[in-house]
């Protein structure tokens, strides 16, 4: 009789435990996913810290008109703070936090036809250069960098003007350029067809990361929780596997 | 239209920089991006030997006349650095600031006198070689003086390294530097 009682209770919590064990794992796609927008240079990182939510990525400046005009966003990440903080003032998003930084490169195909060894090349050789639109954070950081470098007649060399980092990694990768400025970042993923040329420190402009959640979001507690994932141990140790800079001393 | 220049002029910028803020440069806004390509390398620069002389002094490794060499470099960097933000901030550029850089220096850097001395060497070589082109390179009179006396400054503190204990090196015609090379010798220790 014991035994019996025994295997029925054994029973009983096996029931439960493959019921509680269900239950937990079914938890996660009961909520609905967020929709992220995010600049084009956290494409790869964000996919990998969580495929499960939606993610459209673009030029932030892009991104910002889009929530302007009334998009259905639930968080907002750019890779300037201006489009944010823009937002910010305007009552659409929440207070942005900066949550990574990241370095300026200038790429070459590996088979470098126009022969590039650094930024200074770019003066004296005849080259066809790619850059992001000024408007776009990666285009405003070139500038920026090729002024502070004294550098900025190089522009009359500029083939394409690019809507987002990636479109500008493309066509390098692919040889359609002989040069682009990106983020270290993007070359990572196709190093296997692209070379990086550094850009000196002293010259760098201060790329700073910002994420917010939009004030109208349906689904603000999760996305306040998204945030704080990409603000934790987790999602800045993702980061920095990918190449972003930790947080900057001023803002961590 | 540029003023000729005179004695006193020549001494007030000499003064250091409270007289190099007092200068009589052309409205900075004007500056031609050579000129402030220049500012922009020596501001890190600066703020580089800066943070030399900081580590140096922690180190306490050098005693004596060695350490007030230290200190006065130290200061006479950070007025630098301050001075020629100053010209960055008003031609409507962000200057580079100490936060922006995580210095590097060889492990051994500052362990003994002679070390310090070498490591301090290779920099003020490179800040007064990209100097001496600074000041040939700009169209403007008065950026050119402010150089001359950033390049005097880091001449001065290269002799004051033999207070350090290290050898004295003098140098008949030390090497001018572009601001690639210079930049290039740097790179490794701005990060």
């Amino acid at each position: 009789m014991r035994g019996r009682l025994l295997a029925i209770a054994g029973l009983v919590a096996v029931v439960a435990s493959a019921w509680l064990t269900s239950g937990a794992t079914a938890r996660p796609s009961a909520t609905p996913p967020l929709t992220i927008y995010a600049a084009a240079s956290l494409t790869e990182v964000f996919k990998a810290l969580d495929g499960a939510q939606h993610f459209s990525f673009a030029g932030s400046n892009a991104l910002e008109t889009q929530i302007r005009n009334g998009a259905p966003v639930d968080v907002f990440a750019s890779a300037a703070p201006l489009n944010t903080q823009r937002l910010f003032k305007a009552g659409i998003v929440d207070k942005p936090v900066t949550f990574t930084a990241n370095r300026l490169a200038l790429i070459v195909p590996k088979s470098n036809p126009a022969g590039i060894r650094s930024i200074y090349d770019l003066r004296s050789k005849p080259v066809k250069l790619v850059v992001a639109a000024p408007a776009v954070p990666a285009g405003g950081y070139t500038l920026s960098v090729l002024r502070k470098m004294g550098l900025s007649s190089v522009l009359s060399k500029v083939v394409s003007r690019e809507s987002d980092v990636k479109a500008v990694t493309g066509k390098v990768a692919l040889g359609q350029a002989d040069a682009g400025f990106v983020y270290v970042t993007d070359a990572r993923p196709v190093s296997d067809q692209v070379s990086v040329i550094r850009i000196p420190a002293w010259a760098q402009p201060r790329v700073r990361y910002e994420i917010a959640v939009v004030t109208k979001s349906p689904n603000k507690t999760a996305a306040q929780a998204w945030v704080r994932m990409i603000l934790s141990a987790k999602g800045q140790t993702a980061l920095k596997h990918a190449g972003f800079l930790p947080l900057p001393k001023a803002s961590s | 239209m540029t003023r000729p220049l005179s004695r006193r002029r020549l001494l007030t910028v000499a003064a250091g920089t409270a007289a190099l803020a007092a200068l009589p440069v052309r409205p900075a806004s004007a500056a031609t991006e050579e000129e402030l390509a220049y500012a922009n390398f020596a501001v890190s620069s600066e703020l580089l030997l800066a943070d030399l002389y900081a580590k140096a002094l922690a180190a306490k490794v050098v005693i004596g006349p060695g350490q007030a060499a230290l200190r006065a470099g130290r200061r006479a960097a950070i007025q630098h650095a301050g001075a020629l933000s100053g010209l960055l901030t008003g031609a409507g550029q962000d200057a580079p600031a100490a936060e922006d850089f995580d210095f590097q220096w060889p492990a051994k850097a500052f362990h003994t006198p002679d070390a310090t001395a070498a490591t301090a060497r290779v920099v003020l070589r490179a800040l007064h070689g990209a100097y001496q082109t600074a000041v040939v390179t700009v169209s403007e009179p008065s950026y050119g003086i402010v150089y001359t006396s950033l390049a005097a400054s880091a001449g001065q503190q290269l002799g004051a390294l033999s207070a350090l204990g290290a050898s004295g090196v003098v140098e008949p015609f030390p090497v001018a530097l572009d601001l690639e090379s210079a930049s290039d010798t740097l790179e490794p220790y701005l990060g």
